[in-house]
């Protein structure tokens, strides 16, 4: 009965209200599942990838530049315990799907027993589509890619390896039994044909292990080490996937974080509707008191609202978010693909626990943001309530204890945002943009009354309109719920202000870090797939071709291989020093000239480390590390630090003709060609190309070009952290328009007072109007002020704990001021429907209440 | 040969569709030169190296025992410049069978690798084979050792056979003939009786065992002819001293084919090579796997009227078929038999093509 007299019928007589709180919940939890949905699909699939295409094997051997095949014969001791197989996996490109796809190479005489795929009938038995493979060039295409391409069994699939044109024969297309997905951009070849695809004659990636029946695992791996040399490891596959995930979790943290923020807008939001429909409400909870209900029955009333606000948005939530998920991952996709060797997940899945947490997070902070309402519900005496008169918790001047606590967080979020990072992630500074937000909360409520009293007061508010003052007076008198507001609004635009300061000081920074940085005239290197990400290397012949046509002495080939420091992975480059030394090129840290830098580390045979290198490992210009690497450990002194934004995990880069004597020539990864002065730089572009012929599938970028494209793919990696802004823009509009509404049902008597003593209409309205500019500017300038600081906090705490960057800080000031004027104008304009509403209101039928 | 057409199988399966003419032809006489006539012929497509024979413990539990390396080549020409090393130009596929008669029942585990990278491979220079673990191998004293063992079936074998008669070339100096063409042959040779003694464990628990072996060892290119369905084979030691090898190749009608041959070899190692009207096959029962519904010869009546043989060859396990679908691509059956009649004895017999798959199927 209560029920329906409270919740139900207050819902169906101003939907509106209801379901702009529903919606508003609804968009944080979106924006959270979203997020959480994209970067656990391109996680989850390298981590999936990497425990599925591993099959049943439970350790693997492997070594910094692969594993010589020779030790597949050591382990023929161990192979009555276990099952010993070879696997190439790398990255080549299918030009006819404009996307990069895993090459999965194995031993297919016994890979059955690994890996379960299942072979489409039709192709044959399985004997017969291995004899495909293992005699010519056949390669198995899993369903999915098969039905896309239109491929079956005999056709012939175009791929880029190395930059080279190949074509492999369709030997039969197979279905996984588990997973699908993880294997959706997969394609499995003997390991003698990876090998000379991707030129390992030799080599392999890793060994698997897989144990027979009973056998103690801890004894194999012991076995296997004692049987193989030191240099390779013996360990389980799931280590390799961590190694990787790694470097994608920094990135799945921040953005989760981000959408988290939302969610916090969200609660205030929910907060905000609640405690005005008990506003509104409280005649009638005062006569349901007096008529007998008991505090337990309104509470009841109240959580029931909550609830159902909770359910409604989480639901919401969970299904935009899914819709969302997919949009966000592109951007997620090119980001993980970038920072890791990989093809991440091209499909959402919604984990139902994902889902159940999303739900249950809607309601939890509904209810949690009941509380205060609740309190104000049951707590006032019926007669206060009945005689409209304003209830004593809510009146309580709090000022001074608000600004303690508003100083307090400030210095908490300066406190946090000095501390280290916690396993590499910038907890403690995310945890100083919450308190920073917090600060913003709780000082909307002095602010807010500090205005009313200059305004409304006799001496400070002579000049102000009369509209204005009533305005100010308004939303004083209903601090608790305008602060609210104004928090909400603040929250917001403190998270677009900050984002958008982050994204415009990167944006920015690595804007000029390619200017200074990007001296060549041609960029060369393998085609690339639609999501920008570059796949595998360049064949050693486009070396040589280069090298005949423009000569040594201008050609700088660009390799990377994986080394260890510390026993964590990390990326050994090289580039031809000498070449580097005479045109320059690269930012480094101390500001030294970079032909100084090359010719000192070519001369003293140093190197020179990235930043983020420097960074995770504490290194410095004069220090010296030890990396290890094939044949054992390369030692050498840290020249300079460089400057780099493309790279997240940490880099070392040596001079070419050291890297050669160390790593076989697996071909580089780019190009770069410094022209003489004068010569066309789209000249030599074309005479480059027509001497490779169509045997490579290469780019070539002219440094324009490549510039362009820097900050293409930058701003594609940052679109998820666009749309995070647009959401909590949305949110907060929303919160301004509950919050106005409800403002106006509280304040119907003195507008009709306003209108009896004969304000005009024009005049009542302006009141309204004025009410929800005021709210706005408040909550933008507060807003702008809190958000800038985290955004200092995001560029100069954040992104260095987590990726190793450092960035100018560099906010868009133009950008936020009209980000401020904008949400200051979108809360007018959202005013003005309750304008509309106080306009058309009977006075007479207001006051009559009075009675 | 016997073997032949189950390789055969595999070689349709496995093997390029390189003219034959690219591997080396069986043809008379064949030029032998020990000891690295036992070793591998890679210029061959086909070949194996071949162990049955009965096992006891002392006192106790008897057992069949079966252990094959195959070779199956791929690819006759050269390996091109920049192909890897691990191009599987070569295969080795292994069958281990192991019959408890005591129980009737039969263990079966099985292996395949490409010859390279160590994991496999075979000597050319003697008998000295090894793929994964499992190793077949003649020492300098002639004994020819023997080492598998599987896990997952809890089998374990390592013997030591001592060639007790000496090698017996069959058909025509080792030159068994398989068909009509002239390539249709093969080289085929055995140790017909060996002392074997070692140790094989069946369910976990490894036991002492001795008795005698069968060894084979043949190889060749293209030695069958077309219309085959597969074959019976036999190879019994007789209590008597004697040995004896009977194959029948089975047409389409289920009729011998004139092919289909023998060796008889007198307890001094002379040999005598039997054709096809010399002998008869008859089966007297029949037996239905459940598990692939094929209908073998369970019982067989064997007649050499010339060496006054007139035997009946009864499986001492009567479920001895064997799944080896993963390695060599085939289902046969193969198993320990009990000779009575005009002499006595035991042996081992083989039957295929009659799973339907071997032949018929690619």
């Amino acid at each position: 009965m209560l029920l329906r007299t409270f919740f139900l019928r207050p819902v169906r007589r101003r939907p509106l209200r209801f379901v702009t709180t529903v919606v508003g919940v609804a968009a944080g939890i979106a924006a959270v599942v979203a997020t959480i949905s994209a970067s656990q699909a391109a996680v989850a699939s390298l981590r999936e990838g990497v425990a599925e295409i591993a099959g049943r094997a439970r350790l693997e051997v492997t070594a910094p530049a692969g594993v010589p095949e020779q030790l597949l014969g050591r382990l023929r001791p161990i192979s009555g315990d276990a099952l010993v197989v070879p696997v190439i996996e790398e990255i080549a490109l299918v030009p006819t799907l404009g996307d990069a796809v895993r090459v999965l190479g194995v031993d297919l005489l016994v890979d059955a027993q690994v890996r379960t795929l299942e072979l489409s009938a039709k192709d044959g038995t399985p004997l017969v589509v291995a004899h495909r493979m293992l005699t010519g060039r056949g390669v198995l295409v899993p369903a999915s890619l098969a039905s896309r391409l239109a491929l079956r069994a005999g056709d012939e699939l175009a791929v880029s390896v190395r930059a080279r044109r190949e074509t492999l024969t369709v030997a039969g297309v197979f279905t996984p039994t588990r997973f699908a997905s993880a294997w959706d951009r997969v394609l499995v070849v003997d390991v003698a044909l990876a090998q000379e695809l991707f030129g390992r004659q030799g080599r392999i990636d890793r060994i698997e292990i897989v144990p027979r029946s009973g056998v103690d695992e801890a004894g194999l791996a012991a076995w296997a080490r004692r049987l193989l040399p030191p240099s390779v490891r013996v360990e389980a596959p799931a280590e390799r996937g961590a190694a990787s995930s790694r470097m994608v979790r920094a990135l799945q943290f921040n953005l989760t974080a981000l959408s988290g923020v939302s969610l916090f807008v969200g609660a205030v939001l929910v907060a905000t509707t609640l405690a005005t429909s008990v506003v509104q409400r409280r005649t009638v909870l005062a006569i349901a008191r007096s008529l007998g209900s008991s505090r337990r029955q309104l509470a009841l009333v109240v959580l029931a609202e909550a609830l159902a606000i909770g359910v409604l948005g989480g639901a919401l939530g969970v299904a935009g978010g899914l819709f969302g998920a997919r949009a966000a991952l592109a951007s997620v996709r090119s980001t993980v693909a970038a920072a890791v060797r990989g093809v991440p997940a091209t499909a959402i899945q919604l984990s139902p626990s994902l889902a159940i947490v999303g739900l249950l997070v809607a309601v939890l902070i509904s209810l949690a943001a009941a509380a205060l309402p609740l309190v104000e519900a049951i707590g006032t005496p019926p007669v206060q309530g009945l005689t409209s008169e304003r209830p004593a918790f809510l009146r309580r001047p709090s000022r001074r204890r608000a600004a303690l606590l508003a100083i307090g967080l400030l210095a908490l979020a300066a406190a946090l945002a000095r501390a280290p990072a916690w396993h590499d992630l910038p907890v403690a500074a995310l945890l100083a943009s919450m308190a920073l937000l917090g600060a913003l909360l709780v000082s909307a409520s002095p602010v807010l009354d500090a205005l009313a009293r200059r305004t409304a007061g006799p001496q400070g508010g002579g000049g102000a309109g009369t509209p204005l003052r009533l305005a100010v007076a308004a939303l004083a008198a209903g601090r608790r719920r305008a602060s609210w507001a104004a928090g909400a609004v603040g929250v917001a635009v403190a998270l677009a202000v900050a984002i958008g300061t982050m994204v415009h000081s990167f944006r920015a920074t690595v804007v000029d870090w390619a200017d200074q940085g990007m001296r060549a005239d041609v960029w060369v290197r393998p085609l690339t797939a639609t999501t920008g990400v570059q796949v595998g290397r360049l064949d050693p012949e486009v070396v040589r071709t280069a090298e005949r046509l423009f000569g040594i002495q201008v050609i700088d080939p660009f390799h990377t291989a994986e080394a260890t420091m510390r026993g964590q992975p990390v990326t050994l480059g090289a580039g031809a020093f000498a070449v580097v030394a005479r045109r320059g090129g690269v930012s480094f840290r101390d500001g030294r000239d970079s032909r100084d830098v090359f010719a000192t580390a070519l001369r003293h045979h140093a190197a020179v480390i990235n930043e983020p290198f420097a960074n995770r490992f504490r290194v410095n210009e004069g220090d010296t590390i030890r990396l290890r690497v094939p044949g054992g450990e390369l030692v050498r002194a840290v020249e300079a630090v460089f400057f780099d934004y493309s790279h997240q995990q940490g880099m070392v880069v040596i001079d070419r003709n050291d890297f050669l004597r160390i790593y076989p020539d697996d071909g580089p990864s780019e190009l770069a060609l410094f022209l003489p002065p004068g010569a066309d730089p789209a000249t030599a572009r074309d005479t480059l190309l027509s001497a490779l012929g169509g045997r490579f599938l290469v780019e070539a970028l002219l440094n324009k070009e490549l510039r362009d494209e820097v900050v293409r793919i930058f701003d594609r990696t940052f679109a998820i952290t666009r749309a995070l802004q647009a959401v909590a823009v949305a949110v907060a509009v929303l919160a301004v328009l509950t919050v106005l509404f409800a403002l106006l049902g509280e304040r119907r008597r003195d507008l009709a007072l306003l209108r009896a003593v004969g304000g005009s209409r024009a005049q009542v309205a302006a009141v309204v109007a004025a009410q929800a500019a005021l709210l706005g500017l408040t909550g933008a300038v507060g807003g702008l002020a809190i958000g800038l600081a985290i955004g200092l906090v995001l560029v100069k705490v954040v992104n260095l704990q987590s990726f190793g960057w450092t960035l100018r800080f560099l906010p868009p000031w133009s950008a936020l001021a009209a980000t401020a004027l904008l949400v200051t104008v979108a809360c007018f304009v959202a005013g003005l429907a309750p304008a509309l509403a106080a306009v058309r209101m009977h006075p007479s039928e207001d006051l009559r209440e009075e009675g | 040969m016997r073997r032949g057409n189950r390789l055969a199988a595999i070689a349709l399966v496995l093997a390029t569709p390189a003219a034959a003419g690219e591997w080396a032809q069986i043809v008379a006489p064949l030029a032998l030169s020990f000891p690295s006539y036992h070793g591998s012929h890679p210029s061959f497509r086909t070949e194996w190296w071949y162990v049955t024979g009965q096992l006891a413990e002392p006192g106790g539990r008897r057992y069949g025992f079966q252990l094959t390396i195959f070779r199956q080549g791929l690819d006759p020409s050269p390996p091109a410049s920049g192909s890897s090393a691990l191009r599987a130009r070569q295969v080795l596929a292994g069958h281990l069978a192991v019959a408890e008669v005591g129980h009737k029942t039969m263990r079966f585990a099985e292996r395949v690798r490409r010859v390279a990278a160590g994991l496999a491979g075979a000597s050319e220079n003697d008998l000295d084979v090894f793929l994964d673990d499992w190793e077949m191998r003649r020492l300098p004293s002639g004994v020819i050792a023997l080492v598998a063992d599987d896990r997952d079936s809890g089998l374990t074998l390592n013997l030591e056979l001592q060639p007790a008669k000496p090698l017996v070339l069959h058909g025509e100096g080792g030159v068994s003939r398989k068909g009509p063409e002239p390539g249709n042959a093969s080289a085929y040779v055995s140790f017909t009786r060996l002392a074997a003694r070692g140790r094989l464990s069946f369910d976990g628990r490894e036991r002492a065992v001795q008795g005698e072996a069968w060894f084979d060892h043949e190889w060749g290119s293209s030695q069958l002819g077309g219309g085959m369905m597969g074959w019976d084979w036999l190879g019994l030691r007789l209590a008597d001293g004697r040995e004896l090898m009977l194959y029948r190749l089975r047409d389409a009608t289920g009729g011998a084919a004139p092919e289909s041959a023998g060796t008889l070899v007198a307890p001094d190692g002379t040999t005598r090579h039997l054709v096809v009207g010399e002998f008869t096959l008859e089966p007297l029962a029949w037996w239905t796997s459940p598990r692939t519904g094929a209908r073998y010869p369970a019982r067989l009546r064997v007649r050499v009227s010339l060496a006054g043989l007139d035997l009946e060859v009864r499986p001492e396990v009567p479920d001895a078929e064997l799944d080896a679908r993963a390695s060599t691509g085939t289902v046969y059956w193969e198993g320990p038999v009990a000779v009575t009649g005009t002499a006595t004895g035991e042996g081992y017999l083989e039957l295929t093509g009659y799973a339907g798959e071997a032949l018929t199927r690619f």
